[in-house]
């Protein structure tokens, strides 16, 4: 297939799911479109992590940061503006936080970024309840203006489609490539003209201005916010496990391992949460390990791979308990011994 | 402020100080040796608190004796772990910024797994008991300090600890080799410095440390499932003021913010303590990322 046609299957297939995600509300019970929605949002958070942090290999942790701006912002500004001008402040106050943010820390690279945006988003968290507790007097805000359940599931549907739209076409533009080519060597990209430092600054603020929509969006589900639940560090390592596991350079990696991890989270969390926590720990260690391009990339040729690797280990344990091994490097000499005689 | 004020603050600062170190080392001996920035150390010492709290609960055996104990079993536990996850990253990772981002993405499956683990083993609810938690009077100019002497203990073990490690590493061939290791990995090599026989060794001695520095911590603080990443995140910051890879930074570090910390709550507000440690993280890391006490500047 050329990249054409490549173009058009993934439109096509967008296209699939999102009228079967659009008809669900229709048809299926409270629960289901619950479950949906939270499916939805990660499947927002997730792809918009992958667009960055996975085509220029700079490891994020600054999800839960700009989640958690976003829901702060819409919850302040909701009875005020309408609810799509709130989600739009949402998404850019995300994104300015992001350019001066990225602006300190993107010259960084590999761990030292990642620790320090988690450090960042810490410090947001801490001085957001600082701020409520000493200034408005409140842990959490109570949202009193609350649109309807099917309000909030489309705009996230409509977020998590445009994030994946979005995906698709920046993969075809030269900023697409430009973040690529920064993944694959930074400095060869900056000889070869990228503005690197702009590049990686829009790319930043981008997933930021997503997640901060996302975020703006599923404040009012839960109708009472404060710094701990909406700040949590565990929605930004939720989204960055499921990029990783999915595949964060791929387009669907992400999409894929979403849904997956949204069915196994509410079937699991409500009788054993520890067992899906630490499921979600194994698997991650096992994608690492033995799957470093994610769900996305497992092909037929992955099992064999793995078959052919299981095989070889088995037989050189079965060669060393059984002596096998002592013996054959044994045989190996004593043939050297008798070449060097003659 | 009167001056026995002052010493009894910085005293107070310098007895968490004891316990970040000793955290803090553990780490940077695997940050420094191998390039693993294990995010999951603080869940390691989660475990060894809550050992010490089951023994100490169900046989009534003193926490000193669990201190040994809860080293060995992680150590066991930090071999196995090299052994099964960072042992096949080594050979497969193309090169070495490729394979710190995978032992990072490894640790962050330890550190759920870990924790879930032990909080559907015992339960999320804060755990403690008593040991030695009478005050102690200690007379100093001007006055006299008062300081329970669980955190005494604590203290003095911490650094007791902390400071064999460093001597371990300086004086013994085995740190010989392993500082060897943290300065050039391939010229430690061609030396004929066996890298799978100790990369095992010191992470499970870093785990070891994390052990014994729960162990300690649950004499004086109460424990829960969540008590691990406060620790880690403390760890990361003493680190970064130290320098990573350095030991004798990681120990004045640790010390530091222990002081700092103290002196910024009594001045400002007990809330702020957090704000606090992560504005010193985020400046050091931006303005001197080599680190407070390194002489000569190295590439990050």
């Amino acid at each position: 297939m050329n990249s054409r046609q490549f173009l058009i299957r993934d439109l096509l297939v967008l296209f699939g799911l999102t009228g079967w995600a659009v008809a669900l509300p229709g048809f299926a019970s409270e629960f289901i479109v619950s479950m949906a929605l939270t499916c939805l949002m990660y499947i927002a958070l997730s792809s918009s992590w992958a667009l960055f942090c996975g085509t220029t290999r700079y490891l994020s942790l600054a999800t839960s940061a700009f989640f958690g701006i976003g829901a702060y912002a819409s919850a302040i500004l909701l009875e005020q503006v309408s609810w799509s001008q709130a989600i739009a402040l949402g998404a850019l106050i995300a994104a300015a936080v992001a350019i001066v943010m990225g602006a300190a820390v993107l010259h960084l690279r590999g761990t030292y970024f990642a620790v320090l945006t988690f450090g960042m988003t810490e410090l947001i968290r801490h001085a957001i309840s600082y701020f409520e507790k000493t200034v408005t007097g409140t842990v959490g805000r109570v949202l009193m203006v609350v649109p309807e359940r099917d309000t909030i599931y489309f705009t996230v549907l409509l977020l998590a489609v445009g994030t994946v739209a979005l995906s698709i076409a920046i993969r075809r533009t030269r900023f697409g490539l430009a973040m690529l080519g920064i993944g694959a060597d930074e400095q060869r990209a900056q000889t070869l003209g990228v503005n690197t430092r702009l590049v990686k600054i829009a790319g930043f603020a981008l997933t930021a201005a997503v997640a901060g929509a996302v975020g703006a969006a599923m404040s009012v589900r839960w109708t009472y916010i404060d710094p701990h639940t909406v700040f949590n560090p565990f929605i930004g390592f939720q989204t960055v496990l499921i990029a990783l596991i999915g595949g964060a350079a791929t387009l669907w990696g992400p999409l894929i391992a979403a849904i997956v991890f949204s069915v196994l989270a509410e079937t699991l969390r409500l009788q054993v949460p520890q067992v899906y926590m630490m499921s979600l720990g194994l698997l991650l260690i096992l994608a690492v390990l033995y799957l470093p391009g994610g769900l996305a990339s497992l092909r037929t040729e992955t099992f064999r791979g793995w078959r052919d690797s299981f095989k070889a280990w088995w037989t050189e344990t079965k060669d060393d308990l059984s002596g096998e091994a002592k013996r054959r490097k044994l045989r190996e000499t004593q043939l050297r011994e008798r070449r060097d005689v003659f | 402020m009167s001056f026995s004020a002052w010493l009894e603050l910085i005293a107070s600062g310098l007895i968490t100080g004891g316990i970040y170190a000793l955290v803090a080392l553990g780490l940077n001996l695997q940050y420094g040796l191998m390039r693993i920035l294990n995010i999951a150390h603080g869940e390691f010492l989660m475990v060894g608190a809550f050992l010490t709290w089951m023994v100490q609960t169900s046989f009534g055996l003193s926490p000193l004796w669990m201190i040994p104990v809860s080293f060995g079993l992680l150590y066991v536990l930090g071999v196995a772990v090299h052994w099964l996850c960072f042992r096949r990253l080594t050979a497969t990772s193309p090169n070495l910024d490729v394979f710190e981002a995978r032992g990072l993405m490894v640790a962050f499956g330890l550190m759920f797994l870990v924790q879930n683990f032990i909080s559907y083993v015992w339960g999320g609810d804060l755990r403690g008991y008593d040991y030695l938690t009478q005050p102690l009077a200690i007379p100093l100019p001007g006055g006299s300090a008062q300081f329970a002497v669980n955190k005494l203990v604590v203290f003095a073990l911490a650094l007791l600890f902390s400071g064999a490690l460093i001597l371990l590493l300086r004086t013994t061939l085995l740190g010989k080799g392993v500082r060897a290791l943290m300065q050039s990995p391939t010229g430690a090599q061609l030396m004929g410095i066996n890298t799978k026989r100790l990369h095992p060794m010191m992470f499970g001695i870093g785990l070891g440390l994390s052990g014994v520095a729960g162990c300690l911590l649950s004499m004086a603080y109460t424990i829960s499932p969540s008590m691990g990443e406060p620790y880690t995140v403390t760890a990361l910051i003493v680190i970064t003021l130290g320098g990573f890879g350095s030991m004798g930074g990681a120990l004045a570090g640790g010390l530091l913010l222990g002081v700092i910390e103290a002196l910024g709550m009594h001045f400002t507000n007990p809330s702020l303590k957090a704000l606090l440690s992560y504005v010193v993280f985020i400046g050091v890391l931006l303005l001197r990322p080599e680190g407070l006490f390194a002489r000569k500047s190295r590439k990050a």
